[in-house]
């Protein structure tokens, strides 16, 4: 679903958080930690990126046994692009008008 | 302790999520041991709980959950009630009470005295298994059982139109027999309502899986 709405100022932070050092995979706990947000606010942003493709989830093994498996997100091609274009400009394009 | 009470409300967020967020409860659920090793796993399940309920009126399946709930707690729990007080003798409907209706009824018409008090206990034992059976078609209702729902449903109708025929015969137009009656319609249809939106869901969800 494209996005027109300016993305919040949690948005960008999140976009910020997972933009810096490239496209790595990031824990929800640690993003928590570098953004500052609580785990009520972050989720659902986190769902509704996944959700606008602006983000990608994975599943990534435990480091050590008899650990649940965690889940790991890094910003799509269109998150990178809609990344640049709200953190830096503060636009008003979608995430896939972005990539466009 | 603390992790304890943390684990018990991620429990309820991960319920909160419904099976179309599965994935990101199981989410949750690996990132508490990440919190509570840094002493946080409360503050976390917390907010993951926050997170749970403010998605459900987004979602489809969260709307129908809250509306199970709503419909639980707000109508079968107190017919519930209802029936246990007309089983514990308090009146309903401006009435005088199961006891005071059949004692009443025993004065005004001497020659059926007998039957009057033969039938008190089987309806007060009617009236207090019908409150059961309410309380368990809402439980049946929460966990999405629709063969049970039916099954305790079933029963439930069978138990009041009994004793909405006893009710009737002995109190000879008692107005809590039209009652029970236009209670028992209004749980049905809006039962049949809940498994109709309940199987558009989950018909939505399996197309969507196999999209």
């Amino acid at each position: 679903m494209p996005r027109n709405r300016r993305p919040s100022k949690q948005m960008l932070m999140v976009l910020e958080a997972l933009s810096s050092g490239g496209r790595q995979w990031r824990h929800g706990y640690d993003l928590m930690k570098e953004t500052g947000l609580q785990s009520g606010t972050l989720y659902p942003l986190l769902m509704r990126m996944t959700g606008q493709g602006l983000v990608e989830a994975e599943w990534r093994e435990p480091a050590q046994p008899g650990r649940p498996a965690r889940h790991a997100y890094r910003l799509t091609v269109a998150g990178v692009a809609f990344a640049r274009a709200g953190v830096g400009s503060d636009t008003t394009l979608s995430g896939k008008a972005a990539l466009a | 302790m603390t992790d304890r009470l943390a684990r018990t409300i991620m429990s309820l967020a991960a319920l909160s999520l419904g099976d179309s967020r599965r994935d990101w409860a199981r989410a949750m659920q690996g990132e508490l041991e990440a919190a509570s090793e840094d002493g946080k796993g409360l503050a976390f399940a917390t907010g993951c709980l926050i997170a749970a309920w403010r998605e459900m009126p987004v979602q489809a399946e969260g709307r129908f959950v809250l509306a199970t709930y709503a419909f639980a707690v707000g109508l079968l729990l107190p017919v519930a009630a209802l029936q246990f007080g007309c089983a514990a003798g308090y009146s309903y409907a401006g009435q005088a009470g199961s006891f005071g209706v059949l004692a009443q009824g025993s004065v005004h018409q001497p020659y059926l005295a007998t039957a009057y008090l033969a039938a008190i206990p089987s309806l007060l034992a009617l009236w207090a298994l019908l409150g059961i059976g309410h309380i368990r078609l809402a439980w049946a209702m929460l966990d999405q059982d629709w063969p049970r729902v039916v099954r305790i449903g079933t029963a439930n109708v069978a138990m009041s139109a009994t004793l909405m025929i006893f009710t009737v015969v002995l109190f000879l137009g008692d107005t809590g027999a039209g009652l029970q009656a236009a209670a028992l319609a209004v749980e049905l249809a809006a039962i049949h309502g809940f498994a109709r939106w309940h199987a558009r869901i989950s018909s939505n969800a399996l197309s969507e899986a196999l999209a």
